[in-house]
């Protein structure tokens, strides 16, 4: 069996530009002041990284803010490129970067399943058979044909929450958003994970809490500055954490 | 063995329905709470060719005759052109949150957002069917080679509005530059009058206008009852293969690193 995700010797470097010039004006006003002028720096968010994910396995990425673990997300998600290296996928990928892209406050909230469902490449006619599921998930029935400007914000998440996991992903690409909804949704919310795991779905997770990395993944990676600091099996950050 | 075709085109197919709901999306949000709806894409167009119908007949008198055929067919066309063009230049900036988030094929972007405006633009262009005969519209086999024609001219269009879409994140003056391009574009295109009326060097300067080739294929089809000569056709193939090929190969080139810029 190949593994879900291979990623290559991946490194990604982004051009800082200070007074980035968007306009004429700025571009003009750049001749003749100096300091008005784009200034460049490069930037490492990734080093070097290189991991493969199985079939079926969950793995945690851990780091502090601007290690890099949400760029790393975007390249595998395809959303960004890597400078160096490459990255493979085998399968389906959801990226739960932001819980319901695409939604339009405008729309119902039936609507706005078929916008978002769309966006991760579903035809309407498989959404279609979707539905019903995705509804009942989000036991949002009663307010599925008012507009999404009515919902509360926990009730948008648990929609988008609704349509991802009910796509049937078999590579699951989450950003912190496992805190949905209150207590007994977030309950529903880790229960539909667990079981997709179960049905042989891999999982990216990223976090800085390491409670919830151990709750979720077999597998652990810590980023620092763009560089692989440490990776294993679970276990072992549990037995840090011990010490 | 696939077919290399098919192969390039089947990323895209599979994401046909996200184009739809997009373009639904749109047309839903746009006429939201309005009660004429749909009938005020009607509005504008209609509200400019009885404008230019005084301007044209009264004020400046033009001598053609079914002068108001004429007009219809050329603000019609110059219409979708100038919305397509214009919407164009924000539809990547303004679904950044989208893009940033999500991949799919980006050229989908401005691509939904031409078919948006196409959309409203053909329930526009019904005003002209149904007028077609009262302003002395002649029905002819010709009139069969009409779609091909607007095949090209919405072809052409996609080229720029591909090109606009990606050059306006790194030139957010773009935008208004075009809006200002767009209404000199309207008087430098023989929409309002025939072309064979300005003087010799006049005529050459509007000529190197790629609407005035459209323009012409539209009137001989729609107005003259004639097929448009072989040469404008060939003229408005020509613009039309330059501006695709330079609208894909600038989307292919500035899509890649499109999200680090938005």
């Amino acid at each position: 069996m190949s593994p879900a995700i291979i990623v290559e010797h991946v490194s990604k470097e982004f051009i800082l530009r200070h007074n980035r010039a968007m306009g004429l004006k700025t571009r003009f006003l750049g001749i003749f002041h100096k300091n008005k002028r784009e200034k460049r720096e490069h930037f490492l968010a990734l080093d070097d990284v290189s991991f493969t994910v199985e079939q079926g396995e969950a793995l945690g990425l851990l780091g502090h803010n601007g290690s890099g673990k949400s760029t790393l997300l975007q390249i595998i998600a395809g959303i960004l490129q890597p400078s160096k290296g490459r990255v493979i996928t085998n399968g389906r990928v959801a990226p739960l970067i932001q819980l319901g892209v695409g939604f339009n406050s405008e729309l119902t909230g039936y609507e706005n399943i078929f916008l978002n469902a769309s966006l991760y490449g579903f035809l309407n006619k498989d959404i279609r058979k979707r539905v019903k599921d995705i509804i009942e998930f989000s036991e949002l029935e009663h307010f599925i044909d008012t507009p999404l400007k009515n919902y509360s914000s926990g009730m948008q998440m648990r929609l988008g929450f609704a349509v991802a996991v009910n796509l049937q992903p078999d590579i699951l690409l989450a950003d912190e958003i496992l805190a949905v909804g209150d207590q007994a949704f977030q309950d529903k919310c880790l229960d539909k994970i667990a079981e997709m795991r179960g049905n042989g779905m891999s999982l990216i997770l990223v976090s800085h809490a390491k409670s919830q990395v151990k709750q979720f993944c077999n597998a652990y990676l810590s980023l620092d500055k763009g560089h692989i600091i440490k990776k294993g099996p679970i276990e072992t950050l549990v037995a840090e954490q011990e010490l | 063995m696939p077919n290399p075709i098919t192969a390039t085109l089947r990323p895209y197919w599979q994401y046909r329905d996200l184009v739809r709901n997009l373009v639904i999306k749109d047309l839903k949000v746009r006429y939201q709470g309005a009660i004429l709806g749909f009938f005020w894409s009607l509005g504008n167009p209609l509200a400019l060719i009885l404008l230019y119908d005084f301007v044209f007949t009264h004020v400046f008198r033009s001598n053609l005759p079914n002068y108001i055929l004429y007009l219809v067919i050329g603000v019609l066309h110059y219409n979708l052109f100038a919305q397509a063009v214009s919407q164009s230049c924000e539809s990547l900036t303004s679904a950044s949150g989208l893009v940033q988030k999500i991949y799919f094929p980006r050229i989908l972007v401005p691509t939904s957002s031409l078919l948006f405006t196409l959309a409203l633009w053909v329930i526009a262009i019904l005003i002209l069917v149904v007028l077609y005969p009262f302003l002395g519209g002649i029905y002819h086999w010709g009139l069969l080679l009409y779609p091909l024609a607007l095949g090209l001219y919405i072809a052409f269009i996609w080229g720029i509005v591909l090109a606009f879409s990606v050059l306006q994140v790194e030139l957010r003056d773009l935008k208004h530059m075009v809006d200002i391009a767009v209404m000199f574009g309207f008087w430098f295109t023989p929409i309002g009058y025939n072309i064979n009326v300005l003087k010799p060097t006049t005529r050459e300067i509007i000529s190197l206008n790629p609407l005035t080739q459209f323009m012409d294929l539209f009137h001989a089809l729609l107005y003259s009852g004639t097929l448009p000569a072989l040469n404008h056709v060939l003229i408005a193939c020509a613009w039309t293969i330059g501006t695709v090929s330079v609208g894909m190969v600038l989307f292919r080139r500035k899509a890649r690193h499109l999200v680090e810029d938005l």
